[in-house]
């Protein structure tokens, strides 16, 4: 995760053992080729509070997330008692254990964001999530990296991870030809098949129709070989939490197995650097 | 020395042979004489004399760069090496790319960031290592050399590409050295980006590598292109190649005017580089 340190800190004659309010700066930079991210989950927490965990299923606060870039009920009320707001109490909030944030809009590929002054209140760990977008569920993170106390700027890169909550089926959740298996929802966000933020602002480059699916096949079950419904697609999970395989794609916008693009949507990790810059007292 | 000795102590022996004399009656004749004693043999030669001092070494500290080709096909093109103090950087990602890195990176040839990295205040040294480094190799070992009061606060850029790519380099982003003791070695593994600078078009026109001239293409005339095209300019972490693996099968998920094969993807870390302080 954390593969150097770009800057050494200054020493100061100063000792952390003062308990206060520690407010700090954070800077994110979408180092992808054509994904966009979510606005960003930042959470100071303490050992008890882990938004994520690799080998370990994911919450449906992550799901949330992963599959649609939802944090808070702001973002979107249907998540309201299931999303992180839920699991961690209120933002901007001392919740004892943590305190969090949502930062930003959609942050495109190859740009960094603002600073976001960020108060930890204290707490030891810092976490960051963010969804890629247009995937069915992947995510980038910085898992509950200790925060550190000597003033300097600090560089972290971060991997995408696969949330394991919806299969990666890779197809356009602006298409109407094709549905959810049994209940006929449409393709989207949370709880569905399809790539979330298939459309605007998102999607910086276009996204293809007409796919017929990467991991599961659209009219085909999780098997690949019994028939379901023409048009229907398997809504299902391949947990636990992991780092994300990558996507396929391919190179047709009408056809193929994938509505994304080979030649854009693809990544190597890392996907995003992450600085954080302690002030001096 | 020792021989010398042995032949003093049968002096002795000698003088009892000579002082024989006889008792009442004729003398008896006189006794022969003793042997000659056996001559010394030659002393041993002296000890060399002790090695002169040191000489000062001007205060200069001794760096060894050495780079290994991680990937299985991709050959990197010689390295720009550059030892500076912070706030200088070759690139900046999510920035656009100098033309000198966009020259590294379009036809792997190091020298403008060489010259550029040389007008800069950070500067302290920069080298362009010996030659291209094969895929699945250890490359030569650069040597670089900074004031010795420069250490405390040292800094390590390197660039080098993957040359059957159209614009993907490997390296280090003014990396950490600092403080680094007389033997001491320090190792990074390093991801690629991608410059920005050119489409991922993987034709044979527009790679330089090998796999390229083995397509009727590559060399000079496929490397730098000042137009930039890709779908925006600015530095990033490289996708990878898509090859034209797959091309022509109901997935197409392979990029049919590729001229790349499946043997040309990589995935990270691409190389990594051991510095080593020598003195």
């Amino acid at each position: 995760m954390k593969l150097f340190k770009a800057a050494s800190a200054v020493a100061l004659a100063c000792t952390s053992s003062i308990v206060m309010a520690q407010t700090i700066d954070i800077k994110i930079t979408n180092l992808t080729h054509a994904h966009s991210f979510t606005p960003r989950l930042v959470i100071a927490h303490d050992k008890t509070v882990d938004a994520f965990e690799p080998g370990v299923e994911a919450t449906t606060a992550l799901a949330w997330l992963a599959e649609g870039g939802v944090i808070d009920d702001a973002q979107n009320a249907a998540s309201a008692g299931n999303n992180f707001e839920a699991l961690l109490g209120p933002a901007s909030t001392d919740n004892t254990s943590n305190t969090w944030q949502r930062f930003g809009g959609p942050l495109v590929a190859a740009t960094s964001s603002s600073n976001y002054s960020f108060d930890t209140m204290n707490k030891p760990y810092l976490s960051v999530l963010t969804m890629l977008i247009p995937t069915n569920d992947a995510f980038a993170g910085l898992d509950s990296i200790k925060i550190p106390t000597e003033p300097g700027t600090y560089t972290y890169m971060l991997n995408a991870y696969d949330a394991g909550t919806e299969l990666n089926d890779e197809l356009n959740s602006t298409r109407t030809d094709i549905v959810e298996q049994t209940t006929g929802n449409a393709l989207g966000g949370y709880g569905v098949p399809g790539v979330a933020g298939a459309g605007a602002p998102f999607a910086v480059v276009p996204l293809g129709t007409g796919g017929t699916g990467v991991a599961v096949k659209v009219g085909f079950a999780e098997d690949g070989t019994t028939a379901i419904g023409a048009n229907e697609v398997v809504d299902g999970t391949d947990g636990p939490v992991h780092i994300h395989r990558n996507v396929l794609g391919d190179t047709s916008l009408t056809d193929g197995a994938s509505d994304l693009q080979s030649t854009q949507h693809r990544w190597l990790n890392p996907v995003a650097r992450v600085t954080i810059t302690i002030p001096a007292p | 020395m020792n021989m010398n000795k042995i032949n003093l102590a049968l002096l002795p022996l000698i003088a009892v042979l000579v002082s024989g004399c006889g008792d009442d009656g004729k003398d008896g004749a006189t006794g022969p004489a003793g042997a000659a004693g056996i001559d010394g043999t030659d002393g041993t030669n002296g000890t060399n004399g002790t090695n002169g001092a040191d000489g000062t070494n001007g205060n200069l500290a001794v760096y060894t760069v050495q780079l290994t080709n991680l990937t299985y096909s991709q050959p990197l093109s010689p390295a720009a090496i550059v030892l500076h103090e912070p706030g200088y950087n070759i690139f900046i990602d999510g920035e656009k790319a100098s033309v000198a890195l966009e020259q590294l990176a379009e036809s792997g040839n190091p020298s403008d960031i060489i010259s550029e990295a040389s007008a800069a205040t950070q500067y302290l040294d920069a080298i362009a290592s010996d030659g291209a480094t094969a895929p699945r190799s250890i490359g030569t070992v650069s040597t670089l050399v900074v004031p010795l009061l420069d250490v405390d606060d040292l800094r390590i850029s390197l660039t080098t590409m993957l040359v059957d790519t159209n614009d993907a380099f490997t390296g280090l982003n003014s990396a950490d050295i600092s403080n680094m003791n007389v033997g001491q070695s320090i190792s990074f593994m390093a991801p690629s980006w991608d410059a920005g600078t050119e489409a991922n078009t993987e034709t044979a026109s527009t790679i330089p590598g090998p796999a390229a001239v083995a397509a009727g293409g590559g060399g000079a005339s496929a490397g730098f292109d000042a137009a930039r095209d890709d779908i925006f300019d600015r530095v990033h972490f490289h996708p990878g190649a898509v090859t034209k693996a797959n091309a022509d099968d109901a997935s197409k998920e392979g990029l049919s005017t590729s001229i790349l094969t499946e043997a040309d993807r990589w995935d990270n870390p691409t190389s990594r580089i051991v510095i080593t302080r020598t003195r």
